[in-house]
């Protein structure tokens, strides 16, 4: 496979807070190669909007904020880019969109100018050409009489319409990489099934390699091509996603899935209890002594909680499955192995 | 009419309408149809899920049947009486057995108020005296699985799945017979949603309790609940026994419902059906079915005639015309 277009290394950010040093992310790696999908998965506080924060450098800057590590975007490092180039990047070659349209887009701008702002930027396209694309963009993502839409504000847009344009907003400058943060966790399920039908479209049409968001188990096992999971700051397992869903290996992701109620569950679903996991996410101001998952975990024993494990394949016939337990391979008391 | 499901239904809903008069500066437009003629029972323990999208009136249903929202017409039998036009006097005995959870536990406690405050407000509004008071706020605290220690925290020390909680020991609080539970784990995340859902289903077991289930998560709304009404534009578009409902699904827009959720397994996926557009304003609904605009199957007839719930098998009742030939 070629160079990854999209690298991070050892990435740890932490955040100053007036009791302490919080590791929002601590040491987290992945890649991402052009034109995949790759999922990142985790329950709030788990850092992974941080992460995707950060590969825009859209956070505040130290005393309140510390970053290390590496970002590289085909090979340029963008945590030590300066400020100019990162503006030349952003929304051209890598765009981001977010959870909630309304707050990103805004509201004293008709659609159509905010489009075609990007364009005039970054492309150097003329008004008139720039409104052309703009109208051609509205069109490409699903919004009927797009030329006529151009000139509305975003409260006049319906959520999914909304999503639709901060999409078309994206997309204008035919980036090389979209980070989608939770893109349709504020949407009705129907149109969750609209945005992610034309996510999928427009990287089989314009090549977009995406970096997905969610917290969406379901979301992921549909779209993605592989995943990431996160778990209190730390990259605890990675896969493809069949992989991952056939044989998730971690005890936190199988802990995820047992905990999931099903929809397609024949006979008594309903009479099967839900695997609970005892606890909840630890606080991230003290420094890991072992695995961040141990206090919560049905397997982990002295071992987990002394030393921190290292990610490792889960096994030598699927080299690219990696988990970060000592027990990857013990079943999970009271769960099917 | 209405379904019977238990020998007594516990709450018997006709009729159920609310709407909204809308005024412009210069004109009187029509009303948002917010609730637009529901009817269903309930019985002594049992759950009915109400599902569907936003705006389509679940959470008005909800607020409604406890008159947090006055009903525009329509009866709520609880227990045999009409709750819906008693004066607020004559209503408030019927505080205590009608209670309610809601989605954010955040917004709906008081944050000046330690916890165990907040679970003895409703003892003491209905005249308990503090030391029985005491004793039933620790048994609610030890019931849904908080300690102790926890009484003299206010909210914002307590996670979200702790919080939650908290709105349920206040909600138990009165020994209610039936809890409406508006979106009561939507904010929670999955490991959390999990400990919620086993709560309250411990909790209808061991008291009996019948529970509304508000709902946009099918997946959640079928593990919990015994029946479910699927809800379009402030009507019930199809009701039905869960499992019934949930592998023959006899509405398009529940089928198209159904088959937008994500699923895990790719044996689990069908034909995804999309919806176009979006929901159509509540104050100027289609003529006839107000779901033709979006159906895949809809027909010319759709637009005539506004299709009524009609029993297809055992307490499934659906409100489409072509029910039987597009499945």
């Amino acid at each position: 496979m070629s160079a990854p277009i999209l690298e991070i290394d050892d990435l740890r950010i932490a955040f100053a807070s007036p009791d302490g040093i919080v590791r929002a992310v601590d040491g987290v790696s992945w890649q991402l190669n052009a034109g995949e999908m790759l999922g990142i998965v985790g329950e709030s506080g788990c850092g992974k909007s941080v992460t995707a924060m950060s590969i825009l450098r859209l956070l505040p800057g130290p005393p309140a904020m510390f970053a290390s590590g590496a970002i590289r975007f085909r090979g340029e490092d963008l945590l030590t880019a300066s400020e100019a180039r990162m503006r030349a990047l952003r929304g051209n070659a890598i765009s981001m969109i977010f959870q909630d349209p309304m707050t990103s887009l805004n509201p004293v701008l008709t659609i159509g100018e905010q489009i075609a702002e990007v364009l005039i930027l970054h492309q150097k396209l003329s008004k008139r050409a720039a409104w052309t694309r703009a109208g051609e963009m509205l069109d490409l993502v699903g919004i009927p009489d797009p030329v006529r839409r151009l000139a509305d504000y975003p409260h006049q847009f319906s959520g999914g319409m909304r999503q639709r344009a901060m999409i078309a907003l994206a997309l204008a400058c035919n980036p090389a990489v979209l980070i989608a943060d939770e893109p349709t966790t504020a949407l009705d399920v129907t149109i969750q099934a609209q945005i992610m039908e034309l996510l999928a479209r427009l990287r089989r049409e314009m090549g977009t390699a995406i970096v997905l968001i969610t917290h969406d188990l379901g979301v992921v096992a549909e779209c993605c091509d592989r995943v990431v999971v996160m778990y209190a700051g730390t990259k605890v397992e990675e896969a493809r996603v069949d992989a991952l869903f056939a044989r998730p290996s971690h005890p936190y992701t199988r802990g995820l899935l047992a905990a999931m109620p099903e929809l397609d569950t024949p006979g008594d679903a309903r009479h099967r209890r839900l695997a609970e996991i005892p606890g909840m996410v630890p606080s991230l101001k003290q420094a890991a002594v072992g695995c961040r998952f141990a206090p919560r975990c049905a397997l982990a024993d002295e071992r987990c909680r002394q030393t921190i494990p290292a990610l490792a394949p889960t096994s030598g016939e699927h080299a690219d499955h990696f988990a970060a337990c000592f027990r990857a391979h013990e079943p999970l008391p009271g769960t099917a192995a | 009419m209405s379904v019977v499901a238990f020998p007594r239904p516990l709450l018997d809903v006709r009729d159920l309408v609310k709407h909204y008069p809308t005024r412009t500066f210069w004109r009187d437009s029509p009303p948002v149809k917010a609730l637009d003629g529901i009817s269903f029972t309930l019985g002594a323990g049992e759950t009915l899920g109400l599902v569907g999208e936003s705006g389509c009136g679940k959470s008005t249903a909800a607020k409604t049947l406890l008159r947090l929202i006055e009903p525009t017409a329509g009866q709520i039998l609880f227990d045999g009486a009409d709750i819906a036009t008693l004066s607020p006097a004559a209503f408030r005995p019927y505080r205590r057995e009608l209670q309610i959870v809601f989605q954010d536990p955040y917004a709906s406690l008081n944050p000046r108020l330690r916890a165990g405050e907040i679970v003895a407000e409703p003892l003491r509004n209905f005249g308990w005296d503090s030391r029985d008071g005491e004793q039933r706020v620790a048994d609610l605290f030890a019931r849904v699985g908080l300690n102790t220690d926890a009484l003299k925290k206010y909210p914002h020390e307590f996670s979200g799945g702790q919080r939650q909680r908290l709105g349920i020991a206040r909600a138990l609080a009165l020994n209610p017979r039936l809890i409406v539970l508006d979106e009561p784990v939507s904010a929670l995340d999955v490991s959390i949603q999990a400990q919620v859902i086993n709560l309250l289903e411990d909790l209808q077991a061991d008291l009996g309790l019948s529970y509304i289930f508000v709902a946009h998560d099918l997946a959640v709304v079928r593990h919990i609940s015994h029946r479910v009404a699927v809800m379009y534009l402030g009507r019930i578009v199809e009701i039905g026994p869960v499992d019934s409902l949930f592998t023959r699904p006899l509405h398009p827009y529940t089928r198209a419902l159904l088959s937008a959720v994500p699923k895990i397994s790719p044996a689990a996926r069908q034909n995804r059906i999309l919806l176009k557009g979006d929901l159509p304003s509540p104050a100027h609904p289609p003529s006839g079915c107000t779901f033709r605009t979006r159906c895949p199957q809809a027909r010319p007839e759709c637009a005539e005639r506004a299709p009524q719930l009609v029993a297809h098998g055992n307490r499934h009742q659906v409100s489409c015309h072509f029910a039987e030939t597009s499945a």
